[in-house]
């Protein structure tokens, strides 16, 4: 399976400082949607298995771990969100991409695709307390 | 080991005197000391001026220092003698450089350089570039955002930008001259290496070899920016650069192999990456630098050897035409990476003196092969190896154990020793001293297990298809650095660390070796005995390689990042504290390194009290 993003380009030598303002409209290529957004699917367990293996599919776990506990991404399982961590907030994350690194994967998955990782990773359980360790 | 390349060390035993002899005797504590060979492969010291311009000091990427003020005798009388917090707390691999009593530090994204003026007090900044580096690529860089150090000529500091830019900076009054874009973030490349400046050539290179990029390298000039040539580690030979009237391998034969040892098309997502080091002959004009893993980490999705993959390629700097290229390990199956540096030196084998390079790769044998044609002399292990019995004299290929291959249909394969962190990593450069004839190595004691799956392949996501957990090595230390004799193949000393030595290395004319920790300790030794003489805990893990200059005032300093990060940003356990949102629990194959050190980046100088 290969899926193109798109990114910007630019080439050859300058000889005065440039920006790289046109590089950072990557992938995607789509306006994030403006409406509220709702998840169809809730907590569907049918759901969740189909966004398991997207989350494997779509190489989420590369970056983000294997199960999600973080990697080069952070961890999608300690219960705290950079961007917000609620299932609209996590549908623009993957719809979007974020400026650091996450792709916009809304030119790639359909709207059921995406709502069945949200869902996953919703699901996923969240620990009492965060792992900080004591080492006694 | 006894298995292993060893035509030339049987020769030896019987040529070699007593004294002479070198060995390796296991013992528990931290010092294991030795006998040497006091300067018998030793060869002609180069010329010292107290400046550090190269990434690797000189060409042959020695990071040997001519300075001798510090010796094993009054080491102890070191001191910390200044710190500044590069307000970065990504990985801090790389040198700093001294020019001109100035010292230059590029910082991991978002790759600021500063230039310290040396000769005032408290060292104040003569001024400080702040490019314009996109955020994105810190999701496309594989292992944290590090930056493995700028080069120095003509008065142009010249490094990379973590998104894929190379930039020029006047070194007196901190302009960008030029920047050229030589990297498609939108594909997977990013750039981390250190250039090296050959002429008026700059040489670059890619990482991104987990996002199924077509590994290269680049020549810049130095002069413009421009782009002069690409020559492609995989692919037709066109695009290697490999002309059949001029390329000359040693072990292989036939036109197009980049091509034809790839199934189908699957080259052009080889991976092969270029994100360790250069080093340059003047008197061959070959420049030498090692290719990095073949794409996805599931070798059934690239049958065949995959060329260039895992090699050390020999190149000329004017057009970049493939000269000589070897293959480590052939489909490999292990993420092997040859990016380690290519440290050349002249030794004496067989009674011969001969023009070498040097190499410890992550597979975990250390090889001496003729610079000028590619024939391997020695290979052997430096570390416990068991995916390979050893490395055949006659063709140059390892004699692979075929229970610790690897692939989607083989399930989970474990106890593979060295992991994928290698028996030593690609970031923490070795050195070598002409006067001890040593060379010193930082290494891992690590095994893994190697379960693949199929990769799927979206164009600027990871190319993987494994999951790789560790384990402890044998001996219940995590790591050593080590002295290594390259004529015969052996370890003559080594330091034990509990943890992964992840630092590089400089060794003096004083005949002491320096490096640091992962827990945060830098360290002199007695570059012949292996003797602690100096131990001091600074602010952070050290993942970064110390360099020794003279100053203004005429003493010799060591400089040496603080700052954890690489791979073990990624695998350590919770060794941030910046990010409320990503909070990580602790490894289980190394449950407490956060318990001494976290991230922080602060550069680091020592001197004699």
């Amino acid at each position: 399976m290969v899926v193109v993003a798109c990114g910007g380009s630019d080439s050859g030598a300058s000889t005065s400082p440039s920006s790289d303002a046109g590089d950072r409209v990557f992938a995607g290529g789509v306006a994030p949607p403006t409406e509220i957004l709702e998840n169809p699917f809730d907590s569907d367990t049918d759901a969740v298995v189909v966004g398991e293996g997207l989350f494997a599919a779509m190489n989420c776990g590369e970056c983000h771990g294997g199960g999600g506990v973080g990697f080069v991404g952070p961890s999608l399982v300690d219960g705290r969100w950079r961007y917000g961590g609620d299932d609209g907030e996590l549908y623009q994350s993957i719809y979007a991409g974020r400026s650091r690194g996450m792709p916009a994967y809304g030119g790639i998955l359909a709207d059921a695709a995406i709502w069945s990782i949200v869902t996953y990773i919703r699901a996923q359980p969240i620990p009492e307390s965060v792992p900080t360790e004591s080492w006694r | 080991m006894s298995d292993t390349i060893t035509r030339l060390n049987a020769a030896l035993e019987g040529f070699a005197s007593p004294e002479h002899r070198v060995g390796f005797a296991a013992s528990i504590g931290f010092v294991l000391s030795l006998i040497l060979v006091a300067g018998a492969e030793g060869q002609e010291a180069p010329r010292e001026d107290g400046q550090w311009t190269m990434p690797a000091k000189d060409y042959a990427a020695t990071r040997y220092s001519g300075l001798g003020e510090i010796t094993p005798a009054n080491a102890a009388r070191l001191r910390p003698v200044w710190t500044f917090s590069t307000g970065v707390l990504g990985g801090h691999e790389g040198q700093p450089l001294v020019v001109n009593n100035t010292m230059y530090v590029v910082t991991p994204y978002p790759n600021v350089l500063y230039a310290f003026d040396l000769t005032e007090e408290g060292y104040p900044l003569h001024w400080k570039y702040r490019p314009d580096v996109n955020p994105f690529a810190l999701g496309i860089a594989c292992c944290d955002a590090v930056n493995r150090g700028p080069a120095y000529a003509d008065g142009k500091v010249v490094y990379n930008l973590l998104d894929g830019h190379t930039v020029a900076v006047d070194a007196i009054t901190g302009r960008e001259v030029w920047k050229t874009k030589i990297a498609e973030l939108s594909i997977g490349e990013t750039v981390t290496m250190a250039p090296l400046i050959i002429g008026d050539r700059v040489i670059v290179g890619p990482s991104g070899g987990e996002f199924g990029i077509q590994g290269w390298v680049k020549a810049l000039d130095l002069e413009t920016g421009r782009i002069l040539w690409t020559g492609y580690n995989a692919g037709p030979d066109s695009q290697v650069l490999a002309n059949p009237d001029t390329f000359r391998p040693f072990y292989d034969e036939g036109t197009e192999l980049g091509l034809t040892t790839w199934a189908g098309d699957t080259w052009k997502l080889a991976g092969v990456p270029v994100w360790g080091w250069i080093s340059y002959d003047p008197d061959l004009d070959l420049l030498y630098y090692g290719t990095g893993n073949a794409a996805p980490y599931n070798p059934e999705q690239r049958l065949g050897d995959n060329k260039w993959a895992t090699s050390v390629m020999a190149r000329r700097p004017a057009d970049g035409a493939l000269v000589w290229a070897y293959q480590f390990t052939p489909h490999e199956n292990w993420d092997y990476d040859a990016n380690a540096e290519m440290i050349l030196a002249d030794l004496t084998i067989e009674g011969t003196r001969r023009r070498v390079l040097v190499h410890f790769d992550k597979n975990g044998f250390a090889y001496t092969i003729d610079r000028a044609t590619g024939e391997v002399l020695v290979a052997e292990p430096f570390v416990e190896v068991n995916w390979a019995r050893g490395i055949d004299p006659a063709t140059g290929v390892p004699q692979v154990d075929s229970t610790k291959l690897t692939g989607a249909s083989k399930g989970n394969v474990e106890n593979i020793c060295p992991s994928l962190e290698g028996g030593t990593s690609p970031a923490s450069p070795a050195s070598y001293s002409p006067r001890t004839g040593l060379f010193y190595v930082s290494t891992n004691n690590f095994c893994m297990s190697w379960e693949a799956s199929e990769a799927v392949y979206i164009v600027g996501t990871p190319y993987i298809g494994a999951s790789i957990p560790y384990t402890p090595g044998a001996d219940g230390h995590l790591g050593a650095f080590i002295a290594w004799d390259a004529v015969r193949g052996r370890k003559v000393w080594e330091i034990r660390e509990k943890y992964p030595v992840w630092s590089g290395s400089v060794v003096t004319a004083g005949d002491v070796v320096f490096y640091g920790t992962l827990d945060g300790w830098f360290r002199a030794a007695d570059a012949r005995s292996g003797e602690l003489l100096y131990s001091f805990k600074v602010g952070s893990g050290v993942v970064g390689a110390p360099i020794s200059y003279t100053g203004p005032d005429g003493k010799q300093y060591v400089a040496v990042y603080a700052g954890i990060g690489g791979d073990w940003f990624l695998v350590a356990g919770d060794v941030r504290s910046d990010d409320p949102a990503d909070v990580r629990p602790p490894a289980d194959f190394m449950p407490d390194l956060a318990r001494h050190t976290s991230q922080g980046g602060i550069l680091w100088i020592f001197a004699l009290d």
